[in-house]
Protein backbone atom coordinates (compact mmCIF):
# COMPACT_ATOMS: atom_id res chain seq x y z
CA UNK A 1 0.00 0.00 0.00
CA UNK A 2 1.30 3.70 -0.81
CA UNK A 3 1.86 5.51 2.37
CA UNK A 4 2.62 8.76 0.09
CA UNK A 5 -1.30 10.36 0.64
CA UNK A 6 -1.24 9.37 4.18
CA UNK A 7 2.38 10.93 4.96
CA UNK A 8 1.50 14.28 3.61
CA UNK A 9 -1.34 14.55 4.89
CA UNK A 10 -0.41 13.45 8.60
CA UNK A 11 3.07 15.60 8.21
CA UNK A 12 0.01 18.60 7.04
CA UNK A 13 -1.67 17.74 10.47
CA UNK A 14 1.83 17.68 12.67
CA UNK A 15 3.01 20.94 11.14
CA UNK A 16 -0.16 23.02 12.18
CA UNK A 17 -0.14 21.67 16.26
CA UNK A 18 1.83 22.78 18.88
CA UNK A 19 1.92 21.32 22.35
CA UNK A 20 3.29 18.12 24.79
CA UNK A 21 5.33 16.15 22.48
CA UNK A 22 3.51 12.78 23.89
CA UNK A 23 0.08 13.71 23.78
CA UNK A 24 0.87 15.48 19.62
CA UNK A 25 2.35 11.94 19.21
CA UNK A 26 -0.69 9.85 20.19
CA UNK A 27 -3.23 11.83 18.18
CA UNK A 28 -0.78 11.85 15.37
CA UNK A 29 -0.41 7.71 15.52
CA UNK A 30 -4.28 7.65 15.88
CA UNK A 31 -4.71 9.57 12.96
CA UNK A 32 -2.24 7.15 10.95
CA UNK A 33 -3.65 4.03 12.00
CA UNK A 34 -7.00 4.95 11.79
CA UNK A 35 -6.33 6.47 7.58
CA UNK A 36 -4.34 2.88 7.26
CA UNK A 37 -7.75 1.23 8.38
CA UNK A 38 -9.87 3.29 6.54
CA UNK A 39 -7.20 2.93 3.65
CA UNK A 40 -7.68 -1.60 4.00
CA UNK A 41 -11.64 -1.23 4.64
CA UNK A 42 -11.43 0.81 1.31
CA UNK A 43 -9.53 -1.86 -0.76
CA UNK A 44 -11.23 -4.58 0.73
CA UNK A 45 -14.52 -2.78 -0.32
CA UNK A 46 -13.03 -2.67 -4.27
CA UNK A 47 -11.62 1.16 -4.71
CA UNK A 48 -8.10 1.09 -6.28
CA UNK A 49 -5.22 1.82 -4.05
CA UNK A 50 -5.28 5.56 -4.63
CA UNK A 51 -8.91 5.81 -4.75
CA UNK A 52 -9.12 4.01 -1.61
CA UNK A 53 -6.26 6.65 0.15
CA UNK A 54 -8.39 9.44 -1.24
CA UNK A 55 -11.60 8.36 0.08
CA UNK A 56 -10.29 8.08 3.57
CA UNK A 57 -8.91 11.21 3.45
CA UNK A 58 -12.20 12.83 2.58
CA UNK A 59 -13.23 10.95 5.07
CA UNK A 60 -11.00 11.81 7.73
CA UNK A 61 -11.90 15.81 7.15
CA UNK A 62 -9.63 18.79 5.52
CA UNK A 63 -6.76 18.88 7.23
CA UNK A 64 -7.68 22.81 8.72
CA UNK A 65 -10.72 21.54 10.47
CA UNK A 66 -9.22 18.50 12.07
CA UNK A 67 -6.40 20.91 13.37
CA UNK A 68 -8.56 22.93 14.91
CA UNK A 69 -10.03 20.34 16.55
CA UNK A 70 -7.23 18.66 17.95
CA UNK A 71 -4.71 21.51 19.08
CA UNK A 72 -7.72 22.28 21.43
CA UNK A 73 -7.22 19.27 23.10
CA UNK A 74 -3.58 19.57 22.97
CA UNK A 75 -4.13 23.17 24.57
CA UNK A 76 -6.23 21.42 27.14
CA UNK A 77 -3.56 19.17 27.78
CA UNK A 78 -0.39 22.08 28.22
CA UNK A 79 -2.41 23.72 30.27
CA UNK A 80 -3.10 20.87 32.72
CA UNK A 81 0.27 19.93 32.54
CA UNK A 82 1.53 23.61 33.59
CA UNK A 83 -1.12 23.94 35.94
CA UNK A 84 0.31 20.43 37.92
CA UNK A 85 3.63 21.53 37.75
CA UNK A 86 2.95 25.15 39.60
CA UNK A 87 0.65 23.36 42.01
CA UNK A 88 3.68 20.73 42.62
CA UNK A 89 7.10 22.77 42.30
CA UNK A 90 5.87 25.90 44.11
CA UNK A 91 5.36 24.23 47.43
CA UNK A 92 8.42 22.39 46.99
CA UNK A 93 10.25 25.69 46.21
CA UNK A 94 8.80 27.04 49.18
CA UNK A 95 10.06 24.27 51.37
CA UNK A 96 13.47 24.40 49.83
CA UNK A 97 13.67 28.29 51.11
CA UNK A 98 12.25 27.27 54.88
CA UNK A 99 14.42 24.72 54.84
CA UNK A 100 17.17 27.41 54.50
CA UNK A 101 15.91 29.72 56.47
CA UNK A 102 15.48 27.06 59.12
CA UNK A 103 19.57 25.70 58.57
CA UNK A 104 21.79 28.52 56.92
CA UNK A 105 19.77 31.94 57.56
CA UNK A 106 18.83 31.54 61.05
CA UNK A 107 17.81 34.49 63.06
CA UNK A 108 18.45 37.96 62.38
CA UNK A 109 21.64 39.25 62.55
CA UNK A 110 22.13 41.56 65.37
CA UNK A 111 24.75 43.27 64.10
CA UNK A 112 22.60 44.40 61.00
CA UNK A 113 20.15 47.07 61.44
CA UNK A 114 16.38 45.33 61.95
CA UNK A 115 14.25 45.39 58.63
CA UNK A 116 11.84 48.17 58.07
CA UNK A 117 8.58 47.16 58.70
CA UNK A 118 7.49 47.16 55.09
CA UNK A 119 10.20 44.88 53.96
CA UNK A 120 8.86 42.02 56.69
CA UNK A 121 5.08 42.84 55.10
CA UNK A 122 6.58 42.44 51.57
CA UNK A 123 8.28 39.06 52.47
CA UNK A 124 5.50 37.88 54.44
CA UNK A 125 3.56 38.32 50.60
CA UNK A 126 6.24 36.91 48.87
CA UNK A 127 6.25 34.01 50.92
CA UNK A 128 2.62 33.57 50.48
CA UNK A 129 2.29 34.21 46.66
CA UNK A 130 4.02 30.81 45.82
CA UNK A 131 1.61 29.12 47.96
CA UNK A 132 -1.12 30.80 46.90
CA UNK A 133 -0.43 30.76 43.02
CA UNK A 134 0.27 26.34 43.97
CA UNK A 135 -3.51 26.47 45.64
CA UNK A 136 -5.27 28.69 42.49
CA UNK A 137 -3.59 25.90 40.28
CA UNK A 138 -4.90 23.03 41.98
CA UNK A 139 -8.07 24.69 42.53
CA UNK A 140 -8.15 25.12 38.66
CA UNK A 141 -7.27 21.31 38.19
CA UNK A 142 -10.29 20.41 40.42
CA UNK A 143 -13.06 23.10 38.34
CA UNK A 144 -11.48 22.02 34.82
CA UNK A 145 -12.22 18.13 35.48
CA UNK A 146 -15.82 19.42 36.94
CA UNK A 147 -16.14 21.96 33.21
CA UNK A 148 -15.44 19.18 31.29
CA UNK A 149 -17.93 17.12 31.73
CA UNK A 150 -20.32 19.80 30.94
CA UNK A 151 -20.29 20.86 28.09
CA UNK A 152 -17.73 23.99 28.45
CA UNK A 153 -15.53 23.65 24.67
CA UNK A 154 -12.06 22.39 25.09
CA UNK A 155 -10.84 25.99 23.57
CA UNK A 156 -12.16 27.59 26.13
CA UNK A 157 -10.52 25.31 28.77
CA UNK A 158 -6.68 25.65 26.91
CA UNK A 159 -7.36 29.02 27.26
CA UNK A 160 -8.71 29.34 31.02
CA UNK A 161 -5.58 27.17 31.98
CA UNK A 162 -3.02 29.29 30.35
CA UNK A 163 -4.50 32.46 31.55
CA UNK A 164 -4.19 31.52 35.00
CA UNK A 165 -0.79 29.40 34.68
CA UNK A 166 0.29 32.69 33.28
CA UNK A 167 -0.67 35.08 35.83
CA UNK A 168 0.11 32.73 38.60
CA UNK A 169 3.83 32.40 37.27
CA UNK A 170 3.63 36.62 36.63
CA UNK A 171 2.46 36.96 40.32
CA UNK A 172 5.44 34.94 41.80
CA UNK A 173 8.10 36.23 39.84
CA UNK A 174 7.71 39.53 40.82
CA UNK A 175 7.57 38.59 44.25
CA UNK A 176 10.48 37.28 43.46
CA UNK A 177 11.68 40.14 41.87
CA UNK A 178 10.13 42.68 44.56
CA UNK A 179 11.91 41.12 47.50
CA UNK A 180 15.49 40.91 46.08
CA UNK A 181 14.86 44.67 45.19
CA UNK A 182 13.58 45.87 48.43
CA UNK A 183 16.46 43.19 50.06
CA UNK A 184 19.31 45.12 47.71
CA UNK A 185 17.53 48.63 48.64
CA UNK A 186 17.48 47.78 52.61
CA UNK A 187 20.88 46.03 53.03
CA UNK A 188 22.54 43.98 50.11
CA UNK A 189 25.11 42.33 52.20
CA UNK A 190 21.51 40.13 52.87
CA UNK A 191 21.73 38.96 49.25
CA UNK A 192 24.77 37.26 49.71
CA UNK A 193 24.32 35.98 53.21
CA UNK A 194 26.07 32.42 52.11
CA UNK A 195 26.63 30.08 49.30
CA UNK A 196 23.28 27.94 50.65
CA UNK A 197 21.22 30.74 50.15
CA UNK A 198 22.88 32.02 46.75
CA UNK A 199 22.27 28.66 45.73
CA UNK A 200 18.19 28.59 47.05
CA UNK A 201 18.24 31.94 44.90
CA UNK A 202 20.09 30.39 41.67
CA UNK A 203 17.61 26.91 41.96
CA UNK A 204 14.40 29.75 42.27
CA UNK A 205 15.49 31.82 39.17
CA UNK A 206 15.66 29.01 37.29
CA UNK A 207 12.86 27.30 38.58
CA UNK A 208 10.98 30.42 37.72
CA UNK A 209 12.11 31.22 34.00
CA UNK A 210 11.35 27.58 33.67
CA UNK A 211 7.57 27.57 34.75
CA UNK A 212 7.30 30.85 32.20
CA UNK A 213 8.42 29.39 29.50
CA UNK A 214 5.61 26.48 30.00
CA UNK A 215 3.00 29.10 30.80
CA UNK A 216 4.41 31.43 27.38
CA UNK A 217 4.34 27.84 25.37
CA UNK A 218 0.62 27.20 26.63
CA UNK A 219 -0.87 30.49 26.31
CA UNK A 220 0.40 29.81 22.53
CA UNK A 221 -1.20 26.00 22.36
CA UNK A 222 -4.14 27.76 23.67
CA UNK A 223 -4.40 31.39 21.31
CA UNK A 224 -3.23 29.73 18.01
CA UNK A 225 -7.34 27.68 18.52
CA UNK A 226 -8.92 29.42 16.25
CA UNK B 1 -27.26 13.61 8.24
CA UNK B 2 -24.71 16.57 8.36
CA UNK B 3 -21.92 17.03 11.18
CA UNK B 4 -24.12 20.37 12.52
CA UNK B 5 -26.86 18.35 13.44
CA UNK B 6 -24.45 15.94 14.80
CA UNK B 7 -22.86 19.03 17.07
CA UNK B 8 -23.43 18.51 20.64
CA UNK B 9 -24.59 14.77 20.25
CA UNK B 10 -21.32 13.34 19.39
CA UNK B 11 -20.38 12.92 23.04
CA UNK B 12 -23.25 10.72 23.52
CA UNK B 13 -23.44 8.83 20.06
CA UNK B 14 -19.76 7.58 21.32
CA UNK B 15 -20.80 6.91 25.10
CA UNK B 16 -23.41 4.61 23.60
CA UNK B 17 -20.79 2.62 20.87
CA UNK B 18 -19.31 1.85 23.83
CA UNK B 19 -21.57 0.69 25.60
CA UNK B 20 -20.36 -3.03 26.57
CA UNK B 21 -17.41 -3.41 24.75
CA UNK B 22 -13.95 -1.96 24.08
CA UNK B 23 -13.53 -0.60 20.68
CA UNK B 24 -10.09 0.91 18.69
CA UNK B 25 -10.87 4.34 17.15
CA UNK B 26 -11.60 3.06 13.95
CA UNK B 27 -13.54 0.07 14.93
CA UNK B 28 -15.39 2.70 16.82
CA UNK B 29 -16.37 4.71 13.77
CA UNK B 30 -17.28 1.60 11.71
CA UNK B 31 -19.71 0.96 14.60
CA UNK B 32 -21.51 4.52 14.44
CA UNK B 33 -21.71 4.30 10.61
CA UNK B 34 -23.21 0.72 10.92
CA UNK B 35 -25.49 1.68 13.78
CA UNK B 36 -27.04 4.87 11.54
CA UNK B 37 -27.51 2.42 8.70
CA UNK B 38 -24.58 4.61 6.63
CA UNK B 39 -26.34 7.84 7.44
CA UNK B 40 -23.95 9.84 9.87
CA UNK B 41 -21.82 11.65 7.56
CA UNK B 42 -19.09 13.72 10.06
CA UNK B 43 -15.60 13.78 9.28
CA UNK B 44 -13.88 10.96 11.04
CA UNK B 45 -11.25 12.59 12.43
CA UNK B 46 -13.65 14.66 14.74
CA UNK B 47 -14.05 11.05 16.73
CA UNK B 48 -10.25 11.28 17.99
CA UNK B 49 -10.39 14.99 19.53
CA UNK B 50 -14.38 13.95 21.54
CA UNK B 51 -12.72 10.27 22.56
CA UNK B 52 -10.08 12.60 24.34
CA UNK B 53 -12.29 15.18 26.13
CA UNK B 54 -14.58 12.36 27.16
CA UNK B 55 -11.46 10.55 28.74
CA UNK B 56 -11.05 14.04 30.60
CA UNK B 57 -14.49 13.75 31.75
CA UNK B 58 -14.00 10.33 33.41
CA UNK B 59 -16.26 8.60 30.72
CA UNK B 60 -13.99 6.64 29.16
CA UNK B 61 -10.45 5.37 29.83
CA UNK B 62 -7.92 4.24 27.46
CA UNK B 63 -5.08 1.63 27.11
CA UNK B 64 -2.73 0.87 24.36
CA UNK B 65 -2.63 -3.25 23.59
CA UNK B 66 -2.13 -5.07 20.32
CA UNK B 67 -5.00 -5.69 18.07
CA UNK B 68 -5.25 -7.16 14.53
CA UNK B 69 -0.91 -7.39 14.80
CA UNK B 70 -0.77 -3.47 15.44
CA UNK B 71 -0.96 -1.49 18.21
CA UNK B 72 -3.53 0.24 18.96
CA UNK B 73 -5.36 2.44 21.67
CA UNK B 74 -8.69 0.43 22.90
CA UNK B 75 -11.71 2.56 24.56
CA UNK B 76 -14.33 1.78 27.13
CA UNK B 77 -16.81 3.01 29.03
CA UNK B 78 -16.42 3.96 32.58
CA UNK B 79 -18.58 3.48 35.60
CA UNK B 80 -18.90 7.35 35.57
CA UNK B 81 -19.27 6.88 31.40
CA UNK B 82 -21.89 4.85 32.52
CA UNK B 83 -24.23 7.06 34.23
CA UNK B 84 -23.59 9.96 31.77
CA UNK B 85 -25.26 7.23 29.22
CA UNK B 86 -28.28 6.60 31.05
CA UNK B 87 -28.96 10.33 31.76
CA UNK B 88 -28.19 11.29 27.74
CA UNK B 89 -30.62 8.39 27.48
CA UNK B 90 -33.39 9.77 29.73
CA UNK B 91 -32.71 13.40 28.57
CA UNK B 92 -33.17 12.25 24.55
CA UNK B 93 -36.57 10.26 25.48
CA UNK B 94 -37.63 13.20 27.53
CA UNK B 95 -36.36 15.46 24.05
CA UNK B 96 -38.31 13.36 21.31
CA UNK B 97 -41.47 12.73 23.55
CA UNK B 98 -41.72 16.73 23.91
CA UNK B 99 -40.66 17.94 19.97
CA UNK B 100 -42.92 14.87 18.87
CA UNK B 101 -45.73 15.59 20.66
CA UNK B 102 -45.46 19.31 18.91
CA UNK B 103 -44.23 18.35 15.37
CA UNK B 104 -45.53 14.81 15.57
CA UNK B 105 -49.11 15.23 16.06
CA UNK B 106 -48.71 13.56 19.49
CA UNK B 107 -50.73 13.54 22.98
CA UNK B 108 -49.72 17.62 23.31
CA UNK B 109 -51.81 18.43 20.00
CA UNK B 110 -54.60 16.93 21.10
CA UNK B 111 -55.17 18.53 24.15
Amino acid sequence: MEAGVIDRYVADLDGRLRGPRAAKDDLLTETRDSLVDAVEAHLESGLSSSAAERRAIEEFGPVGTIARAYQAELAVSAGTRTLVTIAVVLPLMHVMWELNRWFFIGAWDPHMDAPPAWYLWLAKVNDMTGIVAAGVAFAALLVGRYLCRGRTHSATMGKLASGLALCSVAAVMTGQVAIMAATWHVDVRMLLLSPPVTIASAISLVILIWLGVLARRCLSCATIVR
Amino acid sequence: MKPDALRGHLDALLLATLDGRQLHGYAIIEALQQGSGGVLDLPTGTVYPALRRLERAGHVSSDWSTVGGRQRRTYRLTSSGQRALSAERSAWREFTSVIDGVLGGGKWKQV
